[in-house]
């Protein structure tokens, strides 16, 4: 009975913000120059409780490198279907990317956290290297990463 | 008599020293005969390759962040090549570029314009 009253929250936690009005959405990550390869990014959310829901972007194309966006690997199994058709070249240092989704408007001021796992090659790895809650009020403040990134920011 | 038990001695020991070769040729000699079959095998490429040790020099750990994971730079015909083909048989498929494909239904996404990515 809680096993399914769990699955029934969860699919309709999942299904909910499909139904609600969509609207477009800039995400900006500005890399530092840390002097190494193209970074491999992968930006995701979390609900309330932590739980991954979904991706929202990968950079990068290789799967066989997926493994080192370590936080996002774990939550998905390295599987790629969660990033069909969401998936870009990875980003070089001192670049800025520049994504536009059609996003569900029942993902700000719901608790949803955005999330960005990073990693390089020869350089050390940094899962959650961003992570900010999806907010209207946040919208178009830059948060700044650990690592590899020197701000994100979303605006609508 | 003497000369008889040396006649059959001498050709017991010619015939095992044509025919043992011979039968090591064939496929699949028994345990016991594999030593004796070695020995004279014309196929040593057959024996298994034992490594004296597996310390070699080439630079295996590009990727960091805790554990060799994937990524070496020597030359073999491995799936860690840095091409753009997606010949790795058996490991995890790439995902599909944006644009050729639908974003996933997740929930995330509303059903209007696909996505836009640029990179400055």
């Amino acid at each position: 009975m809680k096993s399914l009253l769990a699955t029934l929250a969860l699919t309709t936690a999942l299904t909910l913000p499909g139904f609600a009005m969509a609207r477009p959405v800039t995400l900006t990550t500005i890399l530092n120059n840390y002097g190494g390869d193209g970074a491999y990014l992968a930006l995701y959310v979390t609900d309330t409780s932590g739980a991954y829901v979904g991706s929202l972007w990968m950079a990068g194309g290789k799967s066989k490198y997926y493994e080192h966006l370590s936080d996002w690997y774990r939550a998905t199994g390295g599987d790629t279907t969660q990033v069909n058709g969401i998936t870009g070249a990875s980003v070089g240092a001192g670049r800025t990317l520049e994504i536009t989704l059609d996003l569900a408007d029942a993902l700000f001021d719901a608790g949803y956290t955005l999330h960005i796992d990073a990693a390089v090659e020869d350089m050390r790895d940094s899962p959650n290297e961003v992570a900010v809650p999806l907010t209207t009020d946040g919208a178009g403040t830059p948060v700044t990463g650990r690592r590899y990134i020197a701000s994100f920011a979303y605006d609508m | 008599m003497k000369k008889t038990l040396t006649l059959l001695v001498a050709s017991t020991a010619l015939t095992a020293a044509i025919g043992v070769p011979a039968w090591s040729a064939m496929q699949a000699p028994s345990d016991f005969l594999r030593p004796v079959a070695a020995l004279f095998d014309d196929a040593p490429e057959t024996m298994p390759l034992v490594l004296a040790s597996d310390d070699d020099d080439d630079d295996d750990d590009r990727w960091r962040g805790g554990s060799r994971r994937g990524h070496d730079d020597d030359d073999d015909d491995d799936c860690d090549d840095d091409d753009d083909d997606d010949d790795c048989q058996g490991g995890a498929r790439n995902p599909a570029p944006a644009g050729t494909v639908a974003p996933p239904q997740n929930g995330l996404f509303g059903n209007g314009a696909p996505p836009q990515v640029q990179v400055n």
